[in-house]
């Protein structure tokens, strides 16, 4: 929808040999993967591919075995097999990256004992020790954009599921990160309120919001990612355009994925024509 | 047959022995809960020698019972030691350990039964382990951990009438005392039971009360 960064040469997210595993049990083998600043990457696959732990990985609320992970050129982990962690990367430093990196959770997460505009302005307030005024202002900016600025006092609990992901998206927000995480944003939202979550998210992309993805939603892949990537037992089987990933798959497990969701695709359309 | 004018007569014991109780309770509760609260944690780490030592503290304290502890605190230690405790030191120490260990398994479970996707969030913004625990564990933890914390202060209340074996002067201590030379423990000791009906009953029902009003 945007126009991707077209250098190529300096991604904004750059992950190589990424690998990760629970116990016996390999999640991740050898993950290479670039996000440039602007783009729009979906990750898909079936459950139990690895999507939310490769997500996890970016701003290392999961602690990878091996590879290396990159924003912004600066390593953020960077560990070959067996050897020490060579970067030297420190606790604080991994703090202040993840205040770099946004991140939507699918049960959205919200902080109950806090107002709307309390969880927006939390972050910057605590992280980024910012002046009250001046986080207030622009928290409520982000709530106008996400369309919930008349909520601003509510607590989490009287919000509906899509009221209460918008809110997250603005917290996330709020913190000016250089690139968005979403982890399935609207799995956990009753049908009809996915579709406010959707234009929030194609808003943020049509501004440039850099953002990685996952989803379910292959109508949105297909109309607002830049790049799809697909997942397959914690291996990327395929990537590149969503109309060629998507539509034309020469991969068979891509093919018997996306036979399971051509539905979903035919009911996003409406929501993109503007 | 009931002679209650004892009770009158001796007013001013009895209040003794209420104010000796009360103190205990609240000087215990707020030593426990401190120390709860640092066993606790202590068991969250990931550092294992020291989630152990958390660990074994509250089995030790969950399985002892508390006038034995009381008693050993108070007659065994100093001799291991070498020291002289006064009976005050030794039943606060003792009341305020034992209450830890109870304390602390509130604490621990209030923690860890919250959604580990609060500790997600709180650390995707950036916030450290500790700015996480101050501004989105604990307040969360704590707001649910009221009624069954009250619950136990309730218990450790009960618990200081266990002090009269040192003969700290509690208000149990202040009955066996009257008793003692008005020869009338009926009234004495009904009265004793009743002073302590009279605050634990409100405050059980505040208790039950904070439980329905968090939910
Ligand atoms: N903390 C954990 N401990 C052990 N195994 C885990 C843990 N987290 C994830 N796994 C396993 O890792 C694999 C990948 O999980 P992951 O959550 O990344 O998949 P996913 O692609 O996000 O799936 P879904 O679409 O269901 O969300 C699964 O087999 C899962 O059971
Ligand atoms: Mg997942």
């Amino acid at each position: 929808m945007n126009t991707p960064d077209t250098s190529r040469e300096n991604p904004l997210v750059s992950i190589r040999g990424l690998s990760k595993a629970y116990a016996a049990h390999t999640v991740l083998r050898e993950i290479d993967l670039d996000v440039h600043e602007g783009e729009v990457v979906a990750l898909l696959g079936s459950s139990g591919s690895g999507k939310t732990t490769l997500l996890r990985c970016v701003n290392l609320l999961e602690k990878p075995d091996r590879g290396r992970i990159e924003i912004s050129g600066q390593a953020i982990f960077n560990q070959s097999a067996g050897g020490d962690d060579k970067a030297g990367i420190k606790q604080k430093q991994v703090n202040t990256l993840r205040s770099r990196v946004g991140m939507v959770f699918q049960h959205f997460n919200l902080f109950p004992h806090m107002t709307v505009l309390g969880n927006v302005m939390e972050g910057p307030r605590i992280v980024l020790k910012e002046d009250g005024a001046i986080n207030r202002k622009r928290a409520m900016e982000y709530l106008e954009k996400v369309g919930m600025a008349d909520f601003a006092d509510r607590m989490p609990h009287r919000l509906s599921g899509g009221q209460k992901q918008r809110v997250s998206i603005a917290r996330a927000l709020n913190m000016r990160p250089e690139v968005m995480l979403f982890d399935e944003p609207t799995s956990a939202l009753d049908p009809e309120l996915v579709g406010e979550v959707l234009s929030t998210m194609i808003t943020l992309a049509k501004e440039g919001m850099t953002m990685l993805v996952v989803t379910h939603e292959l109508g949105f892949a297909l109309e607002v990612a830049d790049r799809v990537v697909f997942l397959d037992q914690g291996t990327i089987e395929a990537e590149g355009p969503p109309a060629d990933v998507l539509l034309h798959p020469t991969n068979e497990r891509v093919q018997s994925f996306v036979n399971r969701f051509h539905a979903t695709a035919e009911l996003m359309r409406p929501l993109l024509q503007d | 047959m009931f002679d209650w004018s004892i009770i009158t007569q001796n007013a001013d014991l009895i209040l003794k022995g209420l104010w000796i109780t009360l103190y205990y309770t609240v000087v215990t509760t707020v030593l426990g809960l401190a120390m709860g609260l640092l066993v606790a944690l202590a068991q969250l780490t990931r550092i294992t020698a020291i989630s152990w030592a958390g660990r074994l503290f509250v089995e030790f304290f969950r399985n002892v019972p508390l006038l034995v502890w009381l008693l050993w605190s108070y007659y065994a230690l100093p001799i291991f030691l070498d020291i002289n405790i006064s009976k005050q030191l030794a039943g606060i120490m003792a009341l305020s350990l034992y209450g830890a260990g109870y304390y602390a398994e509130i604490l621990r479970a209030g923690i860890q039964t919250l959604d580990a996707g609060q500790t997600d969030a709180a650390r995707a913004l950036g916030m450290s382990t500790g700015q996480a625990m101050r501004r989105i564990i604990l307040p969360q933890a704590f707001r649910r951990m009221i009624p069954p914390l009250a619950g136990q202060t309730i218990i450790q209340m009960k618990n200081t009438t266990l002090l009269s074996v040192l003969t700290v002067p509690d208000l149990l201590y202040q009955a066996g005392y009257i008793a003692s030379f008005t020869y009338r423990p009926m009234e004495v000791y009904t009265a004793i039971g009743v002073v302590f009906l009279i605050i634990l009953i409100p405050s059980n029902y505040l208790a039950r009360k904070l439980e329905t009003h968090n939910r």
